[in-house]
């Protein structure tokens, strides 16, 4: 009796079993914008002890599973990192943060307030002209790691993302809410504006899920022989 | 009581008019706040390819190059609708020509920096929209389909273009960017705002080595998110004596 139960159980185990295939990453977002310090306690450093990133631009490119709609609605992102660690290196440096954030905000063009780089941040329009509307997407960010050189500002930033809430958490499936965001930065643009450390501009990809492919039970006992 | 006549009062008055009349004329060449403009150009995405080069060694005198289509015109060429699935807008760098690649830092964090002379960049508007990122440049369809109407709108020549890149990034990420002086192209007036000279460009963007599919194509060494930005001066605006005091009433 044991016999065809074990065998049974196997077949089971058979045909339920799966065997991952690469998938591809996907874009997700698109976003240009500027970034600065706050706190800022050394304006004439970056990646200071005590000090927080804030990165904040438009979005002018959302793709699936996000539903978008760029005639009606403005779409700004706000990114936040806080607890910098320096490591130099020549004359740049990686700062590592320890914890972020990234959310995505949908306002309407028509009702709602236009985003707006104002000098000085943060102050009155920012970055509340970027974080008004509907956060459509919430995201954590770690192992967010700047690289910049010190001279001119002009490097590049990556971080691992999650999506953890937001509106439109539900769009994505459940073994899909994992992905990676990059970025270039320069300080060489002469439309920065004063009080912003960085122009940025980058974009987010969504990792695949993890695919399960259907294998007879004779090739997956193939496979261990 | 009449008052007394300070003999340095009238000196005293004069130095004030001075200092004001210097304020004056320096606020009146004082640069306009500058608020942020758009990118000339956005792209998303391009693709770098270079012969024999890895992202950690990019050989002195090898030749990299790059294409890409382009999502997005800001001011002044905000009329062109890259939406308009009509027209295509491509661009593509030849002719950038590696100094070699420099290691910085330690085994465990190490950055690597190239510099690259000389190179061209074409913009073009395509009615015959085909551009396509085919594997293993060049071939039939890279540069070709990204080149296959002319006259460029634009053309330029790199003045510097660096390539930073690392051994640590989990994502591999890294940087590009370069200069451009613009020389041609049916729209170069618009980059002239004063009938002068073009404006500069500043390419930049992040780049990424990352061979996942989805991001990455095989025989391709870089793709890379960036933009173009219109390097024009800070304009300055002439005003009244009255105008400016009027700031300060």
């Amino acid at each position: 009796m044991r016999r065809p139960v074990t065998t049974l159980l196997l077949a089971a185990c058979a045909a339920l079993s799966v065997v991952p295939a690469a998938r591809a990453d996907s874009l997700l977002f698109d976003y240009v914008g500027f970034d600065y310090e706050s706190p800022n306690p050394n304006p004439a450093t970056f990646g200071e002890p005590g000090s927080g990133y804030v990165g904040l631009g438009t979005v002018p490119f959302l793709f699936a599973p996000l539903v978008s709609n760029t005639t009606l609605n403005e779409y700004t992102m706000v990114i936040q990192c806080q607890t910098p660690s320096v490591i130099p290196v020549g004359g740049l440096e990686i700062v590592n943060y320890a914890t972020g954030s990234v959310t995505i905000y949908e306002d309407s063009k028509a009702l709602g307030t236009t985003a707006d780089y104002a000098p000085n941040p943060p102050n009155s329009t920012v970055p509340a002209t970027f974080s008004d509307g509907t956060a459509i997407l919430v995201g954590t960010l770690t192992n967010f790691q700047l690289i910049v050189d010190t001279s001119n500002g002009v490097g590049s930033f990556e971080a691992v993302l999650n999506v953890t809430g937001g509106t439109q958490l539900g769009n994505f499936p459940a073994d899909q809410r994992t992905g990676w965001t990059f970025s270039g930065t320069t300080g060489e643009a002469l439309n920065i504006p004063a009080g912003y450390a960085h122009q940025i501009d980058g974009q987010s990809f969504l990792n695949g899920p993890t695919a399960a492919r259907r294998i007879s039970w004779g090739r997956l006992k193939a496979g261990y022989r | 009581m009449a008052m007394r006549t300070n003999p340095f009062a009238a000196e005293t008055t004069m130095k004030r008019w001075r200092y004001t009349l210097c304020a004056v004329l320096a606020l009146a060449a004082m640069p306009r706040p500058a608020r942020a403009a758009a990118p000339v150009i956005d792209w998303d995405p391009a693709y770098f390819w270079m012969p024999g080069a890895t992202f950690d060694n990019m050989p002195a005198g090898g030749i990299m190059q790059a294409v890409g289509t382009i999502s997005l015109f800001g001011p002044p060429l905000d009329f062109l609708n890259v939406t308009m699935p009509a027209t295509e807008y491509t661009f593509y760098m030849n002719n950038l020509s590696s100094q070699g690649t420099t290691a910085l830092g330690p085994p465990g964090t190490t950055i690597y920096q190239t510099a690259f002379t000389g190179g061209t960049i074409d913009v073009y508007a395509d009615p015959t929209p085909d551009a396509v990122f085919a594997p293993n440049p060049p071939n039939p369809q890279v540069p070709g389909t990204f080149t296959d109407v002319g006259p460029p709108i634009l053309s330029g020549v790199f003045t510097s273009l660096l390539v930073t890149t690392n051994n640590f990034t989990a994502f591999k990420t890294g940087n590009i960017e370069g200069d451009i002086q613009w020389t041609g192209g049916t729209l170069i007036d618009y980059f002239k705002p004063n009938g002068g000279a073009a404006c500069p460009g500043l390419f930049t963007g992040g780049a990424t080595w990352n061979t996942a599919p989805g991001v990455g194509i095989p025989g391709y060494l870089f793709r890379h998110d960036g933009k173009i930005d219109l390097q024009c001066p800070v304009p300055t605006q002439k005003s009244s004596w009255g105008r400016v005091k009027q700031l300060y009433r």
